[in-house]
């Protein structure tokens, strides 16, 4: 399975930038960009009163479910979704073959200036992503520095 | 694929329990989650989509960091799948992005067949997502040793265990906590050195 472009610090502080500028825009309280896997990859706004991890973790899996019911229905892809709550809303669009886009904003607010400005959120973003790609794709990072030879200290049960 | 990140110093990886309907898949991560010994904010909350008679319907998820090693913090997000049949459509969902498997059969001598049609169902779907099994590291953990119908080690080898290269197995009563950590430490294991192996992770924030 194909997989993310290596990123590196200049990658992550563009798409940073991206998401700060698209918060601005739309008075969005935090958007984030996930891998299709699960992964957060890049965050900004509000990352107190949220759980940015799982939520990466929960919209993937949704927007996945979503695109496994457009197969079904015939639909190439669904592009997008949106939950609608009472005081925050959420919105989730496709970004490329690995990544996504989730804002969560305020409801009041209204989804269609996020739709508005997601577009060109999400096309910078897929550019960077594509200049990441383009740079070295088979560039990677020496782990020899982990040191691996002892996995009991990875995990430790609690004493009794 | 697992993520590093450069920035902000940190490793991400993905485990994904996997294995038949009642095998103690959630039972693993419910004991890790109660059990693991961690700093303050390290262990996220255990969430579980599940239906009202505690059957996982979408995934478990359990997000936890491990030691900082030479820097790097390593975070590890731990899913599980449902088992049941005909939930395999969300199965291949979970599966998205996978570094590591645990393997959890179920030892009772009935529930052989499952073991079997479960571990099927894995290779088939890692293949409908372009891997393949032999290039992903994954342990297997025979649970339920408890019962007095469990089935004899040698057995469950032959029957889960048995193809070109051996990996590690694993004795556990996930209810009592035995072999659960075992296990997790040693998919970690298996997870590092890969890439120390390969000297390049997938790739890199």
């Amino acid at each position: 399975m194909a997989t993310l472009p290596q990123l590196i610090e200049e990658d992550i502080q563009q798409l940073d930038e991206t998401l700060r500028n698209f918060n601005a825009q739309t008075d969005a309280t935090t958007s984030l960009i996930i891998d299709k896997g699960g992964f957060l990859i890049a965050h900004a706004g509000d990352d107190q009163q949220f759980d940015l991890t799982t939520i990466g973790a929960l919209a993937s899996g949704a927007f996945m479910a979503n695109q496994t019911i457009a197969g079904l229905v015939n639909e190439k892809n669904f592009n997008s979704i949106y939950q609608q709550g009472e005081k925050f809303s959420m919105f989730v669009i496709n970004v490329d073959e690995h990544c996504l886009l989730a804002v969560i904003f305020q409801s009041q607010s209204g989804v269609g200036v996020v739709k508005f400005y997601a577009d060109s959120a999400v096309k910078r973003i897929a550019e960077q992503l594509v200049r990441a790609q383009a740079r070295d794709p088979q560039a990677g990072l020496d782990l020899s520095a982990l040191n691996a030879t002892n996995p009991q200290d990875f995990f430790r049960k609690k004493d009794a | 694929m697992a993520i590093i990140n450069q920035a902000t110093k940190e490793l991400q990886v993905k485990i994904v329990y996997y294995g038949p309907a009642m095998g103690g898949k959630t039972t693993n991560l419910v004991q890790v989650h109660d059990h693991v010994q961690t700093t303050a904010g390290n262990k996220g909350k255990l969430v579980s989509l599940a239906t009202s008679s505690d059957r996982t319907l979408f995934f478990d998820f359990l997000p936890i960091e491990a030691m900082t090693i030479k820097g790097f913090k390593t975070k590890f997000q731990l899913y599980t799948v449902p088992g049941q049949v005909i939930y395999n459509t969300t199965r291949q969902l979970v599966l998205r992005g996978v570094d590591g498997i645990v393997f959890v059969a179920d030892s009772q001598y009935e529930k052989m067949p499952e073991n079997v049609e479960s571990f099927q169902n894995l290779v088939e779907n890692l293949n409908s997502l372009k891997f393949n099994l032999a290039d992903i590291p994954y342990v297997l953990q025979y649970n339920k040793r408890d019962l007095p119908n469990a089935a004899p080690t040698e057995y469950l080898d032959y029957l889960l265990n048995n193809r070109d290269v051996q990996v590690p197995s694993f004795t556990a009563s996930a209810h009592k906590c035995e072999g659960v950590f075992e296990t997790l430490n040693m998919i970690t294991r298996m997870l590092l050195q890969k890439y120390l192996n390969q000297g390049t992770p997938p790739h890199i924030n």
